[in-house]
């Protein structure tokens, strides 16, 4: 055990104490005039400011949320059971705020900078605050740098650009949550030399669990600790137990730990999981506060709760730093119902959707994307040119193999080039599936679409489709390195490098065949 | 509606009544009067409030309280807001109206709390002093409080103006419980 000296001890109490100012405090007081239910009305604060945190008895910190004629409607943070009628309520002074900087990189906080983690007090650069006007137009610049998820349908088919927003929609259990901590650890590739080496800037990530299981969230945390992938996530958890205020403002509190690093000319990614909760528990708080309810019983303003909440995901121009703020809003629909309230409000206003699918989960395809009716409405600018080459017939080849697959299951006689396409669709489908916490990097995905779409799995079994792909990376790893290390430099497929892929996958289907 | 926004009514009502007949000095001694007798007498508020005692019964009982002290106007006054039936927000009615009353003179009130009784030396020091600070006129009511240990605390209207020991001591507490890190700073 260390040894405690005095005169240390001495020395920090006097360090302390330097800092403490003996003057006259001044500050701003109300009365609690009700209280119950997270919310406290509140006589007096008569010059308090719209969304002001303010300081209840027994450490409670509130939001005011409601500015009345002869009271304040304020939202607790707390248990509701600290506060009595009577007691003082202070001002803070600070409209409510989240602590940003470096160090939150690593921890797990609650939506006001509180650490839960137990690694100690949060060090911070400065407070921003919790809402911020989304930038206008002047300051922005289209999407144009991919942002890879490491999962191929999603990099192939449905690409995200780094400042665009992308829904992620499905029932509980299609893996939701699964394709947003792959695209998390797959980010840890942007944060190494090679990456810089390849112009390739480092993507910081936020994971904003709202009204989660606190046994999942801890889950999340084990496995982006697992793999290595905490060094540049934050995680802001507002569990199920927390106050409803806490789950309101949970998202806010993530976009601007993500506006702090956009600023800074850096990138960001912000994961909301789930928006869904923030709506219920936005819905429950106007409620209590007494404001009319409309559809569904949700307030009149929930459209504006979210797509303020997007708005502020953007790349920024040259001008400002070229940072960018890359949203991935997690929304939960019931028995696949896309056209209930909240779900078409984000629909609308994200860039496009990944929609995952119970059946599809249940059949073994894993990820579970309709890539039907997913979209990117960023398209081709958020993919590498290489990428952009090979998987230009994907999606069709998968359209026209879902159209058929209907007749094929009447079992009648089919032609020889409809059973083609059956075959090659069957394959795609194969080769689309991906092991969770597996992303694999961009020029392995180009590989195997280049494979999928060329035709070269015909002769394969469907079963033996995985395999291939997996020896056929390793065997291409070994042997033409140079072809990987070409796609990564100039991000393209040059006819050169094709003749040579095309060259080694003859090569190699002889190899497989005989194994 | 909000009880605020009545009373406020009915008392802005009376000022410009009283300022209308030039008898707001009278005016405002009754209301004093009416304000201080319900404030002291819980039952009288009770009474009013209940709905069981009907507002025949309300009127006769207020007159007969307040008979000879007050003006007629004020008797009016009263009569009218019971037969309106807001007679269970007479008492928020002439607090509003105080309000007013000193938000016309200028004045506001201060609520000086010390560990110890103020002499009169101190108390026109102090009130000289937040005279200068809020260039207002301030009518100041004292209260002891040792738990406080010394200093004082005062409040106008929702600003506290506190140098308590205690307060000190608390924030002292506060400081100290903040985690420093030695290495860094």
């Amino acid at each position: 055990m260390a040894e405690v000296r005095p005169d240390e001890v001495s020395a920090i109490l006097r360090k302390q104490l330097a800092g403490f100012e003996n003057e006259t405090d001044i500050y701003e007081v109300g009365t609690v005039l009700q209280v119950g239910d997270g919310i406290a009305r509140v006589y007096g604060l008569s010059k308090v400011m719209a969304s002001e945190l303010v300081e209840f008895p027994n450490d409670v910190m509130g939001m005011v949320l409601n500015l009345e004629e002869d009271s304040v409607g304020c939202v607790l943070f707390g248990e509701s059971t600290l506060i009595k009628e009577g007691d003082t309520v202070k001002r803070t002074n600070r409209v409510a705020s989240f602590p940003v900087g470096e160090k939150l990189l690593g921890r797990v906080v609650d939506p006001l900078g509180v650490p839960l983690d137990g690694k100690g007090t949060v060090q911070f650069e400065k407070y921003m605050p919790i809402e911020r006007k989304a930038l206008g137009v002047i300051q922005r610049q289209p999407v144009k740098e991919p942002l890879q998820t490491g999962i191929t349908a999603i990099d192939a088919m449905i690409p995200i650009g780094r400042g665009q927003r992308e829904l992620i929609i499905g029932d509980r259990q299609t893996g939701k949550t699964a394709v947003a901590i792959d695209a998390i650890i797959n980010q840890k590739y942007t944060h190494t030399d090679e990456a810089k080496k390849y112009g390739v800037n480092p993507v910081f990530c936020v994971y904003v669990a709202i009204g989660q299981k606190n046994s999942t969230v801890a889950q999340v945390v084990a496995k982006l600790e697992e793999a290595g992938a905490m060094e540049y996530t934050t995680v802001v958890a507002a569990a199920a137990s927390t106050p409803a205020p806490l789950q309101y403002i949970a998202p806010y509190s993530g976009a601007t730990l993500g506006e702090y690093f956009r600023d800074n000319g850096r990138h960001a990614l912000v994961i909301y999981d789930d928006l869904s909760k923030q709506a219920v528990a936005y819905r429950e708080l106007s409620l209590l506060l007494k404001r009319p309810p409309g559809r569904e019983a949700y307030p009149g303003d929930v459209f504006y709760l979210h797509s303020r909440l997007l708005e502020r995901a953007s790349k920024l121009s040259d001008n400002l730093g070229g940072g960018s703020l890359t949203a991935l809003p997690i929304i939960e629909t019931q028995q696949g119902d896309v056209s209930a309230y909240i779900p078409t409000n984000v629909i609308s206003i994200t860039d496009g959707q990944i929609y995952l699918e119970p059946n599809l989960f249940n059949a073994g395809v894993r990820p579970a994307i309709n890539v039907g009716i997913s979209v990117s409405r960023v398209g081709g600018n958020a993919q590498i040119k290489g990428m952009k080459k090979v998987a230009g017939s994907l999606k069709l080849d998968l359209a026209q193999y879902r159209e058929l697959e209907a007749f094929a299951k009447f079992g009648s006689d089919l032609d020889k080039s409809t059973l083609r396409t059956l075959g090659k669709g069957a394959r795609l489908v194969e080769l689309l599936k991906q092991g969770q916490y597996a992303p694999s990097p961009v020029e392995k995905q180009v590989l195997s679409v280049f494979i999928g779409t060329n035709n070269y799995f015909e002769s394969i079994e469907i079963k033996d489709v995985k395999r291939f792909e997996k020896e056929f990376q390793e065997y291409v790893e070994l042997k033409y390195p140079q072809i990987l290390e070409n796609i990564r430099q100039t991000k393209e497929m040059k006819d050169d490098t094709i003749q040579l892929v095309k060259k080694t996958v003859e090569e190699f289907i002889e190899k497989f065949k005989k194994s | 509606m909000s009880v605020f926004r009545i009373s406020y009514r009915y008392a802005n009502s009376l000022m410009l009544l009283a300022e209308e007949k030039n008898i707001f000095q009278k005016i405002s001694d009754d209301a004093d009067l009416l304000f201080n007798t319900l404030n002291a007498s819980k039952e009288l508020r009770a009474v009013l409030k209940s709905p069981v005692v009907k507002s025949t019964v309300k009127k006769s009982l207020l007159e007969k309280i307040f008979q000879n002290k007050i003006n007629s106007e004020t008797q009016s006054f009263i009569n009218f807001v019971v037969e309106k039936n807001r007679e269970d927000i007479l008492f928020d009615i002439f607090k509003e109206f105080l309000v007013l009353v000193d938000k016309k003179n200028g004045v506001v009130k201060a609520k000086v709390v010390s560990a110890v009784d103020l002499n009169d030396q101190l108390k026109q020091k102090m009130v000289g002093g937040l005279e200068k600070k809020t260039s207002k006129k301030i009518s100041a009511n004292y209260h002891v409080d040792p738990n406080m240990i010394g200093g004082f605390i005062v409040r106008i209207e929702d600003t506290v103006y506190d140098a308590s020991v205690k307060h000190q001591l608390s924030l002292l507490r506060k400081k100290f419980s903040e985690e420093i890190n030695i290495s860094n700073n």
